[in-house]
C-alpha cells in the first residue's frame, strides 16, 4: 500500500537533511562560525546569520520533552491510528523537533524517555526521521 | 522613554457587542463580518454619545477588506487607519497602537473592531490552513508529517511537561475550564449558559489528550468593538471612562508557539513593563482578564506574573479561586470558553462593563484595576483603570 500521509516536498533549506535520511544519517546544520547547531535546517545560521552552513552527523541522542495523545482527526490520513503519540523531543544537541515513536507504547511514553534516532524509508524515494527507545 | 508618559491618558468611552447567544443558534452563510462590526459601531456611538462623523481613527480586525467597511459604515474622514489579522495576540498590540494614535494627535475618537463569522462558514482551526482554508502545510517542525495539528495540541503537549515538573492531575486542570465557564451563566450574552462541574468536564472528550473540547475556546461568529478617546475629552462623554494605564509586549518568536519555560521568563518581563509605568502591584490587581484560547493560559499566567507559586497554579485556584467572589475573578464574561471567542476582543469589552461598574450579576465589587494579558508567540498585555 503506498504511502499517503503528507510528506515534507524538499527545497533548498533542507534537501541535504533528507537526503542524508535517505542515507541513514541523521544530520543538522552547524554553524562554522559561532558553533551554533539548530533546526530547522534553515539556509543561515539564525544567531549570527551565517551564511555557511555545513550539515555534520548528529548524535541521535534525544529526549522526549513533552507529547500528546491526538484524538481529533485534524490530519485525515493520520485518522485510522488514533489515539496516536506525536512527541516533542529535544536533541541532545539542543533543537527540538516533533516526532513520532517506533516500538513504544501509548502509555509507555513518558516525559524524559530516552531516545534514539531511527529511520523509516516510507516510500522508495523518502525515509523518514523517527525516534526509538534509547536501550 | 517610558510608557509611563501615556499611562492613564487615553480611556475607552463607548462599547458594543453581537448578542454572541443569537448568532450562534443561527448560523447563516450570508452573514457578513461588516454588517456585524456596523451594528457594533452603532452600538458603541450610542454609548458614548459621539456622532458618526467624529470618528477619525479606524482600526479593523477579521474583515474581508477595511475598504468595503469604509463604504458601508460612511466613514469619510479617517486620519488613522490600521488593518489587523484575525489573531489574538494582535488585540492588545491593536490597542495600544490606535491609543498612542490617539495621544499623539493623529485620531481624535478612533473605532476598533474585530468581527468574525468562523461558524456560519465552518471555519477550521486545524492549522492545515492556519484560521480555515485548505492550503497544505507541514508546518514549521514538519507537524503533520508527524499528525502534528492544532494550537490546542501545543498547549496539551506542555501540559505533559508541565506535569512531569509540578504534577498536577486531570481533574485539578478542569478547575479552570469549569469555573470561567460557569461565569457564562450569569452572562445573557455568552454563547454556552451552562454551569459545569468537574464530573461534566471529565466526562468530555479529549481532542489531543490530556486536553479536552472543554479546555478549548469556542468557534463562533460575533464581532466586538471600542471607541477611545483621550482622557480629557472623555470627560464630556456619556460614560465613566476606563482608562489605559500601561501596555507591554515581548515578542518571543519560534517554530512553535508554546513557550518552553510556560512564559515564566516572558510574563516576567511583561510584569515589569506593566506594573512600573501604572504605578501599580499585583495587589493593586482586582480581576484578571485572560486570553483563554486553551485553559491553561489562565495556569502559566498566574505563575508567570506571580499570582501564585511556580508549579503551584492549580492548587492555589482551586475551590474557586478565579470564579466571582474568590481570589482573583478571571473572564467574568465567561470568556472565550463561554461567551465567544473573539480574539480578546471581546474580554476588553468585559473589562469596561466591570471597571464602569454595569456587569450585572457579574459586577466585581470595588473594581479599579483588570489586568489582561495573552500569551502566544507574541505575549502581550494590558492594565485597565477607572482611576484617572
Amino acid at each position: 500500500m503506498s504511502y499517503t500521509k503528507p510528506l515534507p516536498t524538499p527545497n533548498k533549506e533542507d534537501a541535504p537533511f533528507w537526503q542524508a535520511a535517505r542515507e541513514g544519517k541523521f544530520v543538522l546544520p552547524n554553524c562554522p562560525d559561532c558553533g551554533n547547531i539548530w533546526f530547522p535546517p534553515y539556509l543561515y545560521c539564525p544567531r549570527c546569520l551565517s551564511p555557511k552552513r555545513v550539515f555534520k552527523e548528529a548524535s541521535g541522542r534525544a529526549e522526549v520533552w513533552g507529547f500528546i495523545e491526538m484524538a481529533q482527526p485534524y490530519v485525515k490520513s493520520f485518522a485510522p491510528e488514533l489515539p496516536y503519540i506525536v512527541a516533542l523531543v529535544q536533541l541532545e544537541e539542543g533543537p527540538i523537533m516533533f516526532t513520532n515513536l517506533v516500538g513504544i507504547k501509548n502509555d509507555e511514553v513518558k516525559v524524559g524517555l530516552k531516545l534514539q534516532v531511527c529511520f523509516d524509508p516510507v516510500k522508495d524515494d523518502f525515509t523518514l526521521i523517527k525516534f526509538k527507545r534509547r536501550e | 522613554m517610558s510608557t509611563k508618559d501615556i499611562a492613564r491618558k487615553v480611556a475607552i468611552v463607548g462599547i458594543g457587542s453581537s448578542d454572541y447567544h443569537t448568532l450562534y443558534k443561527n448560523p447563516d452563510p450570508t452573514r457578513t463580518r461588516e454588517e456585524m462590526a456596523i451594528d457594533v459601531m452603532r452600538q458603541a456611538l450610542d454609548d458614548c454619545g459621539l456622532k458618526r462623523s467624529d470618528i477619525d481613527g479606524l482600526v479593523t480586525g477579521g474583515t474581508s477588506g477595511y475598504e468595503d467597511f469604509g463604504y458601508r459604515s460612511g466613514l469619510t474622514d479617517v486620519r488613522y487607519l490600521a488593518d489587523y489579522p484575525v489573531a489574538g495576540r494582535m488585540c492588545a498590540s491593536a490597542l495600544f497602537s490606535a491609543a498612542m494614535a490617539v495621544h499623539n494627535g493623529v485620531s481624535d475618537y478612533c473605532f476598533l473592531f474585530n468581527s468574525v463569522a468562523f461558524k456560519s462558514l465552518a471555519m477550521k482551526f486545524d492549522m492545515a490552513g492556519q484560521y480555515g482554508g485548505d492550503a497544505a502545510s507541514t508546518g514549521p517542525l514538519y507537524n503533520e508529517v508527524y499528525g502534528m495539528a492544532s494550537p490546542g495540541a501545543l498547549y496539551a503537549l506542555a501540559f505533559t511537561r508541565y506535569q512531569a515538573m509540578y504534577g498536577g492531575t486531570e481533574a485539578d486542570l478542569g478547575e479552570i475550564a469549569v469555573q470561567i465557564r460557569n461565569h457564562g451563566a450569569l452572562n445573557p450574552q455568552a454563547i454556552f449558559q451552562k454551569t459545569h462541574t468537574i464530573e461534566d468536564y471529565l466526562k468530555s472528550r479529549y481532542i489531543a489528550k490530556p486536553l479536552r473540547l472543554l479546555d478549548y475556546c469556542l468557534v463562533n461568529d460575533g464581532c466586538a468593538g471600542y471607541i477611545i478617546t483621550s482622557a480629557e475629552r472623555a470627560k464630556d462623554l456619556k460614560q465613566k471612562p476606563v482608562y489605559l494605564a500601561s501596555f507591554a509586549q515581548r515578542v518571543t518568536l519560534r517554530p512553535q508557539y508554546v513557550d518552553p519555560d510556560f512564559w515564566v521568563e516572558a510574563c516576567g518581563v511583561l510584569k515589569k513593563d506593566l506594573f512600573e509605568p501604572a504605578g501599580l502591584t499585583l495587589k493593586d490587581i482586582q480581576s484578571l482578564s485572560v486570553y483563554d484560547n486553551f485553559s491553561l493560559s489562565v495556569l502559566w499566567g498566574l505563575e508567570g506574573f506571580g499570582f501564585a507559586p511556580k508549579g503551584q497554579g492549580l492548587q492555589w485556584l482551586k475551590n474557586g479561586g478565579i470564579s466571582l467572589g474568590g481570589k482573583l475573578p478571571t473572564n467574568t464574561s465567561g470568556g472565550m470558553l463561554a461567551e465567544a471567542y473573539l480574539q480578546g476582543w471581546n474580554n476588553i469589552v468585559e473589562i469596561t462593563k466591570q471597571l464602569r461598574g454595569t456587569a450585572d450579576k457579574r459586577q466585581i465589587k470595588d473594581v479599579k484595576n483588570i489586568l489582561y494579558y495573552g500569551l502566544s508567540a507574541v505575549p502581550n498585555g494590558l492594565i485597565f483603570s477607572n482611576e484617572a
